[in-house]
């Protein structure tokens, strides 16, 4: 049996992630002490694992409870867990787009300051960005 | 004066004034139900007439691209004429009564 120090070690997480797992209910201590010390077994090590490389995947807590129990469930196929990862890829593809889209209007924005010595209540950046909010304010856009 | 776009771009144009829907279909392999589910529906639209309604079957993965254009959030999804119209796969019922009042506007 480990101690959530020593599984938070060798997991690379902190002891505070380790609780905050718990309280998703994402990981469960295997027993507690009679002073109620949180043992883990090895396969908390796994789980913990699971739910960073999940994270990195972009999946949140929540995401991962749900894969999670479609591994527990005996109804769930392969299929069903892929078709979550389709459903997070499509997710992600709207935000990349997204993000296209706003870093294309800085670049704009940062194209039209040609001249860097203006003073600040000259600044086109702040001037375009002030007709902006005008324009959206007004009901033009 | 002869059209510059050719006799096949006249042949398209008479087709597309003939076809009044396009209804494309994303899902991704491997999920026999939905299978079932879009053969279902892919007989209602194609009882409505081939000539008024067309039915594309896209794979999700290969289309990713035109699927996050249309706003497709899940893997199984409708467009009609370009414009998702179901966020995942209607009920029979749902689908004629669209297709129809597509037809009928």
């Amino acid at each position: 049996m480990l101690t959530i120090g020593k599984v938070a070690a060798r997991a690379g997480v902190s002891i505070d992630a380790i609780r905050f797992y718990e309280k998703e209910g994402l990981l469960r201590p295997a027993q507690k002490t009679e002073a109620r010390y949180r043992l883990y077994e090895e396969a908390a090590l796994r789980r913990i694992r699971f739910i960073k490389q999940a994270q990195h995947c972009g999946f949140t807590l929540a995401e991962i409870r749900k894969l999670l129990e479609l591994e527990k469930g005996d109804a769930a196929s392969c299929n069903d867990v892929r078709n979550v990862a389709i459903a997070k890829k499509l997710q992600l593809e709207h935000k990349i787009k997204t993000m296209k889209i706003m870093s294309q209007a800085l670049s704009e924005l940062i194209g039209i300051c040609d001249d860097e010595t203006k003073p600040i209540e000259e600044c086109p950046i702040l001037e375009a960005l002030e007709t902006s909010i005008t324009k959206y304010e007004s009901g033009v856009w | 004066m002869p059209d510059p776009r050719g006799i096949g771009n006249q042949y398209y144009e008479i087709r597309e004034r003939c076809v009044v829907i396009q209804t494309e279909v994303f899902s991704t392999s491997g999920c026999g139900e939905c299978a079932k589910v879009r053969a279902r529906l892919k007989a209602i639209a194609e009882a409505m007439g081939h000539d008024k309604i067309t039915w594309h079957d896209i794979n999700i993965l290969d289309e990713m691209d035109y699927a996050v254009a249309l706003g497709v959030m899940s893997v199984s999804a409708v467009a009609i004429d370009g414009r998702l119209a179901f966020s995942s796969l209607p009920s029979a019922d749902t689908l004629r009564a669209e297709l129809t009042k597509r037809l009928s506007a």
